[in-house]
């Protein structure tokens, strides 16, 4: 019962700094990793999966900002993912835009939607918070659902492709991914990123201190749901497919798990994690269907007793091997 | 009011009496516990396999099974609250910052777990649990009701009355909300916090499980059918006040008629979107509920 210790809260400027370089570091390094899985990796089949985890290692680095570093626990990533989906699919579908503006539509109309409702729920934290974003997301998923005229519903809508290479996309996906890992490191290492966190550890304390609550907590929602909004839109285009299931309570479910798994308000363990639960998810298939199964285990099993995830764990051993 | 709307009316009260069942035991955990039971769908769930197989699979009565879908409802909650949520209030002090995301976590991933579970071992197929009663169509002047659904409708307003009638006046239903309102001074005047909240997690998990039981013959229980009704109950927990069990009771009727004219009136495919709404709108403005005490912590 006491073999847990408390979050990494209440870090000095120095340490954090460091302590977020290091995890920039090595998930940079596994970037480069990921670079060269093609090279290996011939299948289509498998270079989709690798996609497919990078959409979701993106909409995991997003909420990991939101949730992780600044403690506002919302239940709505895969909402906006799917409402930068649908920006883009409408804009396409209807008004025949390129996709290259479309997602930029995604991005700015996600992020803006996310301002709105960090600036709604201000006042709210705990179960309250989680309450009202899990309504916001089954509100706008009943909406893209039952919107049948505009949306086409749950038969989707079809919109243009962007490349005709997987290849292609891979490296596109990963160069996003990337752009967004420097800018969250970015943001981490500058006064940003301890302002974020003072409000996740104490916020009566933070606007005590100086902080502006009000404006970080804000641009936390925008930015976060504008990364999931460019994930989505990203999507969209890669799967010339837009549907309401993009934003299912099950989808944030296997965000919030690899958040979990990987390490809350750490950079690189949710969005290394997001690679390994997507691809395990996708060979565990194949041996029985026990995916999700396995991943809720492992999410309480967390939860309860890694709260620091795989990343805390891996720094265990780490200090431990040095300690040798 | 014509007919139909006489029809709609009482109707809508059944369904909130269902609701009732549920949310009263959300209500109860939020009191004790202060957090929101992502997991409480899967109750009704379970509550609704549990009824469905024993009955079918095991040939059982189904008057024995209804009780035996309580008790496995009752044991889930027992497991959860020992597996689980003791960290919430045994020791653990030096991460009293992240309580409510652990929360949140937790059950939520139970969630998960749960319908994946049922999903593979049992399978994703629909069951149709067996009526209570084989009668058609009941006319009461303009209601028209299904003898299954009058007789399930009875049972529910007992079993509420009986669970409104514990936590008033037995003793641990005082020991419950005296923990309720202060778990520190409850503790302090000798009353054991954590058999309360082992107390209420069984009493909450038996419930819903009852709930999901007394309609499986209706909802054809499968491994995602607790999502829309733990969904109603957030919003009664909210609309009634969070750890209100009166107001519990009144919301979920109010819901049950509220969506039921509303998906006549005016919308049915945006039926299930009323009630989120107004979750909404009572937490971003009035989040102390229609019957809640006003307080703020810091």
């Amino acid at each position: 019962m006491t073999t847990q210790s408390p979050p990494p809260s209440r870090a000095s400027a120095q340490l954090s700094n460091t302590k977020t370089t290091v995890e920039f570091r090595v998930a940079l390094a596994a970037m480069a990793i990921v670079a060269l899985l093609p090279l290996g990796v011939g299948n289509a089949y498998w270079l989709g999966v690798l996609i497919v985890s990078m959409y979701f290692a993106i909409l995991a680095g997003g909420w990991n900002l939101l949730a992780g570093y600044a403690g506002q626990f919302s239940l709505a990533p895969a909402t906006f993912a799917m409402i930068g989906a649908y920006t883009t699919g409408l804009l396409n579908h209807y008004y025949g835009v390129p996709p290259l503006l479309g997602i930029v539509a995604a991005i700015v109309v996600s992020g803006l939607v996310g301002l709105l409702l960090g600036r709604a729920v201000l006042r709210l934290a705990g179960p309250y918070l989680a309450l009202t974003t899990l309504s916001f997301a089954e509100i706008m998923r009943l909406v893209a659902a039952n919107s049948i005229d505009i949306t086409r519903g749950d038969l989707g809508l079809g919109v243009a492709g962007l490349l005709d290479s997987r290849v292609g996309w891979y490296y596109l996906f990963l160069g996003a991914l990337t752009v967004l890992l420097v800018l969250f490191y970015l943001l981490l290492r500058s006064k940003a990123g301890l302002f974020l966190q003072a409000i996740r550890d104490d916020e009566v304390a933070a606007r005590r201190a100086g902080v502006d609550v009000v404006f970080w907590k804000t641009a936390a929602f925008a930015l976060s749901a504008a990364a999931s909004g460019f994930a989505g839109a990203l999507y969209a285009h890669f799967a010339e497919l837009v549907t309401p299931e993009l934003g299912l309570i099950a989808q944030t479910g296997l965000i919030l798990s690899m958040v979990v798994i990987g390490g809350m308000g750490t950079l690189a363990g949710p969005i290394i994690a997001a690679f390994l639960v997507y691809v395990l998810s996708e060979w565990l298939r194949d041996v029985g269907g026990y995916q999700l199964v396995v991943f809720a285990a492992l999410v309480v099993i967390f939860a309860r007793f890694f709260r620091e995830g795989l990343w805390g764990l891996a720094m265990a051993a780490v200090r431990r091997w040095r300690q040798a | 009011m014509s007919g139909i709307d006489v029809d709609l009316a009482v109707n809508g009260l059944i369904t909130g009496l269902f609701y009732a069942l549920m949310a009263i035991g959300l209500s109860l955990i939020f009191g004790i516990l202060k957090i929101v039971n992502f997991a409480h769908g899967e109750f009704y769930m379970v509550g609704a396999y549990a009824y469905t197989l024993i009955a079918l699979a095991l040939g059982v009565p189904v008057w024995v099974a209804l009780p035996l879908a309580f008790v496995v409802g009752a044991a889930l909650g027992w497991l959860t609250e020992r597996t689980l949520m003791r960290p919430l209030y045994a020791g653990y002090t030096s991460w009293g910052l992240m309580r409510d995301e652990y929360a949140v976590i937790v059950t939520f991933g139970l969630s998960l777990f749960l319908i994946n579970l049922v999903d593979k071992v049992i399978g994703p197929y629909a069951y149709r649990g067996p009526p209570l009663v084989e009668t058609s169509r009941i006319v009461l002047g303009p209601v028209l009701i299904s003898g299954h659904r009058l007789l399930a409708a009875g049972i529910a307003i007992a079993v509420i009355a009986i669970t409104a009638a514990l936590i008033k006046w037995s003793f641990w239903g005082q020991q419950i909300r005296a923990v309720s309102q202060n778990r520190l001074g409850a503790s302090l005047a000798g009353i054991d916090t954590a058999k309360a909240s082992a107390i209420v997690f069984m009493l909450s998990g038996g419930l819903a499980a009852f709930a999901g039981a007394l309609l499986s013959p209706v909802i054809n229980a499968s491994p995602d059918v607790g999502v829309f009704p733990a969904i109603k109950s957030y919003i009664i927990v909210v609309l009634g006040g969070m750890g209100s069990v009166p107001g519990a009771i009144i919301a979920s009727l109010a819901l049950g008629v509220i969506e039921s004219f509303g998906a006549v009136y005016l919308s049915y495919q945006y039926r299930d979107a009323f009630g989120l709404i107004l979750l909404m709108l009572f937490l971003l403005f009035r989040p102390q509920g229609l019957f809640g005490e006003k307080g703020r912590e810091v």
